[in-house]
């Protein structure tokens, strides 16, 4: 292609790329020379300006949009406000044309080869590498990455590192240089792979245009290897990915990963080591694990051997490998190849071990151990980044040419003290891409995570990879901790790949797989609770809507009867007591029902509930559907409704929303979730908590005095039954008639007896355990509340309180209500009783 | 050569509070073979009957059990039993070692054999720090060229002198630096305090966990520590090998210690670690006896025999 049709197409949009312009010095991904763009990009720059800016803008909106409905985040540490941000990704990829992949490839191929090498000789030989001088004792025996215990232990095909991680950088002669290696459990991919499926639907026909290799074929081979590592060929062997919990930051990607992988997501504490055997704890009894993709740091992984104050892992895991009965991937000890000090000897192991050059370099790197490098990193310290020599360390790197003179100083006393702990690295100038800002591309610094799977048998490397953008052009880190953002990878192919697949194909027997594995006790207290928290923010919202609608109501003047008594009603649920006792005035109520709105500090209020709601079904991320995470993300976006200046309104508004997105929700779990432990225990919180709001509601109505007449309508509305009332009674409500459609019509599904019906039948479902009483006594429990709720004779008992006499009645139902607390403790104490371990 | 047979019985005995429904320990209980002493037999007994009893030499070459007990229980009692035979020690003259900077060099340089092995013991651990003020400490023991054993016995004599001997005054987690700054502690807290601070010099030094005679022979007085498990320091010597001193009684090791195994420091060797599932609070009680039985033969070469 000729320059002059690279100018002609530009015309179309000749402002897009107007103000992209690399910094002096550094390779420019996009363009040759300023007025060149390279042959691998013209496709893609030509048909986003064929879009223009207008275009563009509205598909990355979109694009924002896939990303928030599939609820990617990210979290960042120390950030109170930052806990679950938003992914950060840019419209334009990161593109690599075929013949340079090929070579990128062999040379990440090799390193990983050369890594395991490395890790067999330290770990399950003699150490070779240390007596004959290619490694220094001290970066292996005073690294805190050598776990010791782990000396010895067999593994699978001799092989450390089933995934590692490179992050590489260009550098101003378009060589690509390796800035550091993630062994231990590197994060990411998951993340490569959701970056794809968002821009394959806003750029589709680039995508296509461009022959851009899929992504699928990689977690299929990954798959296929951690299936393969199971010890001792197991005819259907188990595996389950170790997280560390929702507080860490990749969260997201761990349920992402299992979801997309079909193995089970798993915490330390809903695994036990028994015989040597590593099993998961589960509803149904203990389910053996085969292998465990870990994505907890080796060192936390077993408090029995490794680090005693850890509670991510699981006691005995360390023997239960040395037994050969679990694979752990990555082995525990491969961190120890993440230490920056290392890369100074690669390319002499490379030699030896391999008997080849090392084809992708490592960044120059001096270990300050060595009396040369040493002075040559003081000397040079202006133009260097200084790091740790061993160990990841979560602060930043200097950056020499940048410190204070004082910093400077003490960094320099800090190396000759100690100069064994720290290396230099050559500062790479990063290379630039174009990144999208409001309307135009701008040029930013780029460093791609590549990522390369082995099992022993075959390498595969992910065609693609993460990209990661500094956040602006001065800024010299480039992470998403620090606030970058992230680009798609496009490894382009010569020609279409030969058979299509599907982009986001789920790998087959993935569910089956799960099935067979049965639901972790911890992910069934955790739906139980998502149940009930669901419902209680549901009743929470109905409340509030008939309290707002009310206010908001201009021709309410006349109602204020019906406002003082749901404020008693409030008074009476025991919500918003703040102002209680006063007189009544709509200013106040009003003040009381917005602060439950729009509070979050506030115990029971809206915002604080779907903080629960939240974070609890962030726990179980794993088990919902791709949709019901839309329905959450949906929730979440509708909630951040600001008062603005008509605070009812808007209020009003977003309770609608919200009670619209809760009934999606309830619908998906209803119509699509597999009924199996995990959907019983789901719903099953949700009728004990409707069961109880309704108890608590019924009473506070039998409480409010002489205003009770006013009630009855909200009361109904609140529990959702206003329209069944009229259509069987054609009159104004009655006490008597609106105590027995809550209470004691069965064919209601808001009343009581409704619930307990239901939660009879998943407790006759719960899982059997001949060493519990669990389900027997739960089953006894409900018999006996429906037992009790018919000895009430509720239209007997509610007429005499109609007439004045409520204690009767009030006595039998607030002992219905211990006793569902009762049933509430029991089912927790049964199923989900989790012990925390102690270590001495 | 002379040999003192000993028969020794170690109980480490938890009562928990609320029951545990399981547990996993980790036993570092049953002496090595070393240059200096022979085991003739050793058995571990556990009650309640674990589940799981295996055992394997650990990255040290120390005999390691790990026991789970996967059922419900309020109490674990872990014995251990062995006979083992013990030599003198092999003490040189002070000037046949080499000097402490000497000492320094060849370790950094030699990465065959002993002296690769030896490198694993001259960097921080984690209870063991290495820094200026430990090293100021041991200056004035650590004279121009004087030969390593001298130095080093020098420092022991020290840190008995200056380091008084108090159960109360620390737990098996106190750091270094503490008892560095109250000057008190027990056998561990000395042994981790002198390896510091060969360590910050840049010798090799190790913790050994042992044993000690608990009743003296007639005429001798008890030692410090004989009631429970004790900790010593061995240093290296090139050519030598590795010698043990005692900063809790100032001695070197002979017939009275019994080496179970050695580590950087305690954590390498603990005797007993464990996790436990359920439980909310346990008691402890350790007994220990060493009761030297007669003259023993000369011992046989090899292990001893083991029964689990």
């Amino acid at each position: 292609m000729s320059d002059a049709t690279a100018d002609l197409s530009r015309e179309a949009n000749p402002g897009l790329f107007e103000h992209y312009s690399t910094a002096p010095g550094v390779f420019d991904e996009m363009r040759a020379s300023p007025t060149v763009t390279r042959d691998h990009w013209r496709r893609l720059t030509r048909s986003l300006e064929a879009l223009g800016p207008l275009e563009i803008g509205a598909r990355w909106d979109s694009g924002r949009r896939i990303l928030r409905e599939h609820g990617v985040t990210y979290n960042v540490y120390g950030d109170p406000e930052g806990m679950e941000r938003p992914w950060g990704l840019d419209l334009a990829p990161l593109i690599i044309p075929s013949s340079e992949w090929t070579r990128m490839e062999a040379g990440l191929i090799q390193r990983s080869r050369l890594f395991n090498l490395i890790l067999s000789d330290l770990y399950g030989g003699g150490q070779q590498l240390l007596r004959d001088g290619f490694l220094p004792p001290e970066l292996v025996y005073a690294n805190p990455g050598f776990l010791r215990p782990c000396r010895g232990i067999a593994t699978v095909n001799n092989v450390y590192v089933h995934l590692h991680a490179c992050d590489l950088a260009r550098a101003a002669d378009g060589v690509w240089w390796v800035l550091a290696d993630r062994t231990q459990a590197p994060s990411g991919v998951g993340y490569a792979l959701e970056n794809r499926t968002v821009i394959s639907r806003i750029l589709p026909d680039a995508i296509r245009e461009d022959h851009v290799r899929r992504l699928a074929s990689f977690f299929r081979a990954q798959r296929e290897m951690l299936i393969g590592l199971a010890p001792r060929g197991r005819g259907r062997p188990s595996v389950a990915l170790l997280t560390p919990g929702p507080h860490n930051e990749t969260y997201f990607e761990h349920a992402y990963l299992a979801r997309h992988l079909g193995f089970p997501l798993v915490e330390g504490a809903d695994l036990t080591v028994r015989d040597r055997k590593v099993f998961l704890k589960t509803l149904e009894g203990l389910q053996p694990i085969d292998v465990l993709l870990r994505r907890v740091d080796d060192s936390y992984c077993d408090p029995l051997e490794l680090r005693g104050e850890s509670f991510l892992g699981v006691a005995g895991l360390v023997e239960a490998t040395r037994a050969g009965n679990v694979t752990v991937a990555n082995a525990l000890g491969a961190g120890l190849m993440e230490s920056p000090a290392l890369m100074a000897f690669l390319p002499a192991l490379c030699r030896h071990l391999l008997d080849e050059d090392l084809l992708m370099p490592s960044v120059a790197t001096w270990w300050c151990g060595q009396s040369d490098e040493l002075r040559y990193v003081l000397e040079h310290l202006d133009t260097l980044i200084i790091k740790p020599a061993v160990g990841v360390s979560s602060r930043q790197p200097w950056f020499g040419g940048r410190l204070s003179r004082e910093d400077r100083d003490d960094l320099v006393a800090l190396i000759r003290a100690r100069p064994r702990d720290f290396v230099g690295q050559e500062r790479v100038a990063l290379s630039q891409a174009p990144v999208w800002r409001e309307n135009r591309f701008e040029a930013r610094s780029v460093v791609l995570r590549s990522y390369v799977a082995f099992g022993g048998d075959s390498f595969s490397v992910l065609p693609g990879g993460l990209t990661r953008a500094s956040r602006d052009t001065e800024d010299p880190v480039v992470s998403m901790q620090s606030g970058g953002g992230s680009k798609d990878t496009w490894v382009l192919a010569d020609a279409p790949e030969e058979k299509p697949e599907p982009q986001r194909d789920w790998i087959d027997s993935a569910s089956s797989d799960r099935l067979l594995l049965g639901v972790p006790s911890r992910a069934a207290d955790n739906l139980f609770w998502l149940g009930r928290y669901t419902e209680r923010l549901e009743q929470t919202l109905r409340t509030l809507r008939c309290v707002l609608g009310r206010l908001s109501d201009e021709g309410a003047r006349e109602g204020t009867g019906e406002l003082v008594a749901l404020s008693e009603l409030l008074d009476r649920l025991d919500w918003a007591s703040a102002s209680a006792a006063k007189e009544y005035d709509d200013m106040r109520l009003q003040h009381r029902v917005l602060k439950l709105v729009y509070r979050s500090d506030i115990p029971g209020s809206v915002r604080e509930l779907l903080g629960r709601v939240r974070f609890i079904a962030s726990t179980v991320r794993d088990r919902f559907s791709g949709d019901t995470w839309r329905i959450l993300g949906r929730l979440d976006a509708d909630a951040r409704t600001r008062p603005g200046r008509l605070p009812l309104a808007s209020a009003l508004a977003m309770i609608h929303n919200l009670i619209l997105d809760l009934s999606a929700f309830n619908g998906m779990e209803m119509e699509n979730m597999t009924r199996g432990h995990g959907w019983r225990f789901l719903d099953a919180g949700r009728r004990l908590e409707r069961a109880l709001s309704i108890l608590s509601l019924l009473r506070a109505c039998g409480q409010v005095g002489s205003r009770r007449a006013d009630v009855l309508e909200p009361v109904l509305e609140i529990a959702d039954s206003l329209m069944t009332y009229r259509l069987r009674h054609f009159a104004a409500p009655r006490l008597p008639g609106v105590m027995e459609l809550l209470l004691s019509d069965g064919s209601n599904p808001r009343s009581l007896a409704f619930q307990l019906n239901t939660l009879l039948t998943h407790a006759r479902e719960f899982p059997q355990d001949a060493r519990l009483p669990g389900a027997t006594a739960a089953v006894a429990r409900i018999l006996e509340l429906q037992q009790a709720l018919e000895r009430v004779n509720v239209p007997a008992a509610a007429g005499r309180c109609a007439d004045g006499e409520c204690e009767a009645l009030e006595a039998s139902l607030q002992e219905i209500s211990r006793e569902l607390f009762g049933l509430g403790d029991e089912v927790n104490n049964y199923y989900f009783s989790h012990t925390v371990p102690q270590v001495s | 050569m002379r040999q003192v047979l000993y028969d020794i019985t170690h109980t480490t005995a938890y009562d928990y509070a609320g029951g545990v429904s399981v547990s996993h320990h980790i036993l570092r209980l049953t002496p090595r073979q070393t240059a200096r002493q022979s085991p003739f037999t050793a058995e571990v007994l556990v009650d309640p009957p674990p589940a799981v009893v295996t055992s394997h030499s650990d990255y040290f070459g120390n005999i390691t059990h790990f026991i789970a007990v996967e059922r419900s229980h309020q109490r674990l009692a872990v014995t251990s039993r062995s006979r083992v035979g013990v030599r003198p020690a092999f003490i040189p003259e002070e000037e046949e070692t080499p000097t402490w900077e000497n000492v320094r060099a060849q370790c950094r340089e030699d990465r065959s054999g002993q002296a690769l092995e030896a490198h694993e013991f001259i960097y921080a651990s984690p209870r063991v720090p290495v820094s200026d003020v430990l090293a100021e400490y041991a200056a004035p023991s650590f004279l121009r060229d004087r030969p390593i054993l001298g130095a080093v016995v020098d420092l022991t004599r020290r840190i008995h002198a200056d380091f008084k001997f108090d159960a109360s005054a620390t737990t098996v987690t106190t750091p270094v630096e503490d008892v560095f700054e109250q000057r008190r502690g027990v056998c561990q807290d000395f042994a981790q305090l002198e390896i510091a601070c060969l360590r910050s010099l840049g010798l090799p030094a190790r913790y050994v966990s042992g044993y000690l005679e608990s009743d003296p022979p007639p005429g001798e007085s008890k030692l410090f520590g004989a009631d429970a498990s004790h900790a010593w320091v061995a240093f290296y010597c090139p050519g030598i090998g590795w010698i043990d001193v005692d900063p809790t009684n100032n001695c070197i090791p002979s017939l009275r210690h019994i080496t179970i195994g050695w580590g950087r420091d305690y954590g390498d060797v603990a005797p007993v670690r464990g996790v436990i599932l359920g439980g909310s609070g346990q008691q402890l009680r350790i007994a220990v006896d060493v009761i030297a039985v007669d003259a023993g033969p000369e011992p046989q070469s090899g292990n001893g025999s083991q029964r689990e």
